[in-house]
């Protein structure tokens, strides 16, 4: 029992952070038909941004202000940073190919991908940046927490799931609950018609950016504060919230919460239960599966047309 | 929708298509004769960016110092290449950079690759160029070694460092004799360096009783929590042998979350006291504390002036070493080519002549007259003090 209790938490902290992602890839999504193949590469810059803040507040042995503000100031910093780097991309990326053919906005994702990674591998090097958040107050965001049948939850872990999914609700509210969500929502549903209501679709446009890349700037901290960040952690990462996103189907955002969580889950499981080698086979393998036997996801409608 | 996914993938698997395409191997130009008294070049390959740039950095610094001041004392002018092969990319700039130099008539020997899967890609390359290699690192047995009848390495290969076949047995018999393990877990990374190094430390432990779990990460892991969730709990040491250090410093801290005591103990390629500085850890390396050697006090302290700013590592004194292997290779075919290397393979043919006194490492050194590798070689083990500094135990 401890040691599905163990994989489990494995699995819902890893499975948050691939949320976080999914969720920026199914708003994009939704509202723009698009596929942004740099947001796993906006997690990465994220995470780049939330480590230089880390650094210019005395760094984790040694900051300059209390940890709880420590940690509220990164965050903070990789979601205004990674929201200002989402709407550059929009404009400057894929505003001028909205009208375009589909495959070429898919294009100019993967260029803005590879332009990213690229740019900070020659800026900072390709070499790992630790957090080293367990020089944080003396190792207190690993040592303190609480036990569940014998096993340990440290504070870092509840952080990282607590923020996600405050973040997740916080996202549903947004979107559900305001008028710009209902904006948001209506552009999903046609956005010609939304325009023709009034909608400034430019702005709702620009706004889901905005969101989808601070989320990513979120996780890529929540990420960074667990393990070493690097130039090109964003691929494998984008990747898999990719796939969650597949899995709780594209343009569903509990789909996108749900699909991380089992991603996670059957990341952490695989290792655990089977073989710690091909647990990247796994995900795929539930990638294609579901592309193959249930394209629309979990949560995904199936697009009906009239012809 | 489903179509603009399908679309995407084709474009991923295409670009990755082009990518391996690229990297494959070519034929080398043929080489031509040089004269000794124009600018010889030499190329150090190593990772110089990346999670293993510090490893690089520390070689590339030793070959400058190698290359300045002893090519003059030998009567010498050569030029120091450099080729960087971050780890994050595989073998593919290894593989670009071999067939770029291999182009360069002048260039005529190699310092490296640094890693064993790059040594292993380009070696092909160099040797159909008959270009020396010496690498300072690459520790991978099958090499130099027949391995269950296959050897990766051509004749062209050296390394002035012992193998794995010594390194792991080495920190096999550490963990078995002085540390007393009962149950330790083997990691590899899905490369050749770990899984060779891997290999031999699990069937030495099982040959002495100890009970082994094997456990394979791919190399792109960043996130180790699944794979400390399945270290038993009454495990003893962790052998990690991982190429970036700061994964070692990782898994040591996710073991502590998961309450687990264990010793994380890193290979060479966890050598960096910067980065893997976790308490009552272990790495092995093929050098000593050079600082110690009397006969290197000169060469220490001028490093130290050209290099102000860096300390002194284990990676750098083999360097300073293969440099000095090359250059007097190329001494002694010049002599025999009468001041005109008739192709870059004389120096090659000359490899194996040279014995240095007053190594670098200490003692002298010379060639094992059955493989590339060196006579006698010997790993040392360094145990991870409480404010990180690494103390050579074995």
């Amino acid at each position: 029992m401890q040691f599905f209790i163990q994989l489990s938490l494995d699995g819902l902290t890893i499975g948050s952070v691939y949320a976080l992602v999914a969720l920026g890839y199914t708003l994009i999504y939704g509202v723009l038909k698009l596929l942004n193949f740099a947001h796993g590469d906006v997690f990465m810059v994220g995470s780049f941004i939330g480590y230089g803040v880390l650094q210019a507040l005395g760094g984790a042995s040694d900051p300059v202000v209390p940890v709880w503000l420590l940690l509220v100031l990164v965050t903070l910093a990789a979601m205004v940073g990674c929201a200002v780097l989402g709407v550059v991309i929009e404009r400057f990326a894929y505003r001028p190919l909205r009208n375009a053919p589909r495959i070429a906005p898919l294009i100019s994702a993967l260029g803005v991908s590879f332009f990213l990674s690229n740019s900070m591998q020659l800026e900072f090097g390709a070499q790992q940046f630790n957090y080293a958040s367990y020089n944080l107050s003396g190792g207190a965001l690993y040592f303190h927490g609480f036990d569940l049948d014998h096993v340990h939850i440290p504070l870092l872990r509840i952080i990282t799931i607590g923020s996600a999914f405050a973040l997740m609700v916080v996202l549903w509210f947004l979107v559900n609950r305001t008028r710009t969500g209902k904006a948001m929502r209506a552009t999903s549903f046609d956005r010609e018609a939304a325009a023709m209501l009034g909608i400034d679709i430019d702005r709702v446009i620009v706004f889901t950016f905005i969101l989808g890349s601070a989320l990513a700037g979120a996780a890529g901290v929540m990420f960074a504060l667990r393990v070493p960040t690097f130039a090109a952690v964003g691929f494998t990462t984008g990747l898999k919230g990719f796939t969650a996103a597949v899995i709780g189907g594209i343009g569903s955002i509990p789909g996108a919460m749900v699909g991380g969580i089992l991603l996670g889950c059957a990341e952490s499981y695989t290792a655990g239960y089977w073989t710690t080698a091909w647990s990247d086979l796994v995900v795929f393998s539930i990638l294609i599966a579901f592309m193959i036997f249930r394209p629309q996801g979990l949560f995904g409608r199936v697009d009906i047309r009239k012809v | 929708m489903k179509k603009a996914i399908v679309v995407a993938f084709a474009v991923i698997a295409a670009s990755i298509v082009a990518t391996a395409a690229h990297g494959g191997p070519k034929v080398a130009v043929a080489s031509q004769s040089v004269s000794c008294s124009s600018t010889l070049k030499i190329a150090m390959v190593t990772p110089i960016t990346g999670a293993a740039g510090f490893l690089g950095t520390e070689q590339l610094s030793w070959a400058k110092y190698a290359v300045s001041t002893l090519a003059p004392k030998m009567g010498l002018k050569v030029q120091l290449l450099q080729g960087d092969t971050p780890v994050e990319q595989g073998a593919a700039p290894a593989l670009t950079l071999a067939q770029k130099f291999a182009a360069d008539s002048k260039v005529v020997g190699i310092i490296g690759p640094s890693t064993s899967g790059d040594a292993e890609a380009s070696a092909q390359t160099y040797y159909h160029a008959g270009i020396a290699q010496i690498s300072p690192s690459a520790t991978d047995t099958p090499l130099t070694y027949a391995v269950n009848g296959k050897k990766l390495g051509t004749p062209t290969f050296f390394r002035d460092v012992p193998a794995n076949n010594v390194e792991g047995p080495t920190i096999a018999a550490y963990i078995t004799n002085t540390l007393k393990a009962k149950n330790v877990v083997v990691f590899d990374f899905q490369e050749p360096y770990s899984q060779g190094l891997a290999a031999t430390i699990s069937s030495y432990l099982t040959a002495h009783g100890v009970n082994v779990t094997r456990l394979s990460a791919p190399n792109t892991t960043t996130d180790y929590s699944s794979y400390v969730t399945k270290v038993p709990s009454n495990t003893n040491v962790v052998v990690f042998p991982t190429q970036q250090p700061p994964a070692a410093q990782t898994f040591a801290e996710q073991l502590v979350e998961q309450g687990k005591s264990a010793v994380v103990f890193g290979g060479d390629g966890a050598d960096a006291p910067a980065q893997f500085k976790y308490p009552g850890g272990y790495v092995a390396n093929f050098a000593p504390d050079i600082s110690g050697i009397a006969s290197d006090a000169g060469i220490v302290a001028g490093w130290k002036k050209a290099n102000p700013t860096m300390t002194l590592g284990s990676f750098g004194p083999p360097t300073y070493g293969a440099v000095q292997i090359m250059l007097n290779a190329i001494k002694i075919a010049c002599a025999k080519d009468k001041g005109t290397l008739k192709s870059r393979a004389d120096v090659f043919h000359n490899v194996k002549k040279v014995t240095i006194k007053n190594w670098i490492l200490g003692g002298t050194f010379k060639w094992s007259t059955k493989t590339n590798d060196p006579l006698n070689g010997h790993f040392y083990i360094f145990k991870i003090q409480s404010n990180g500094s690494y103390k050579l135990v074995n």
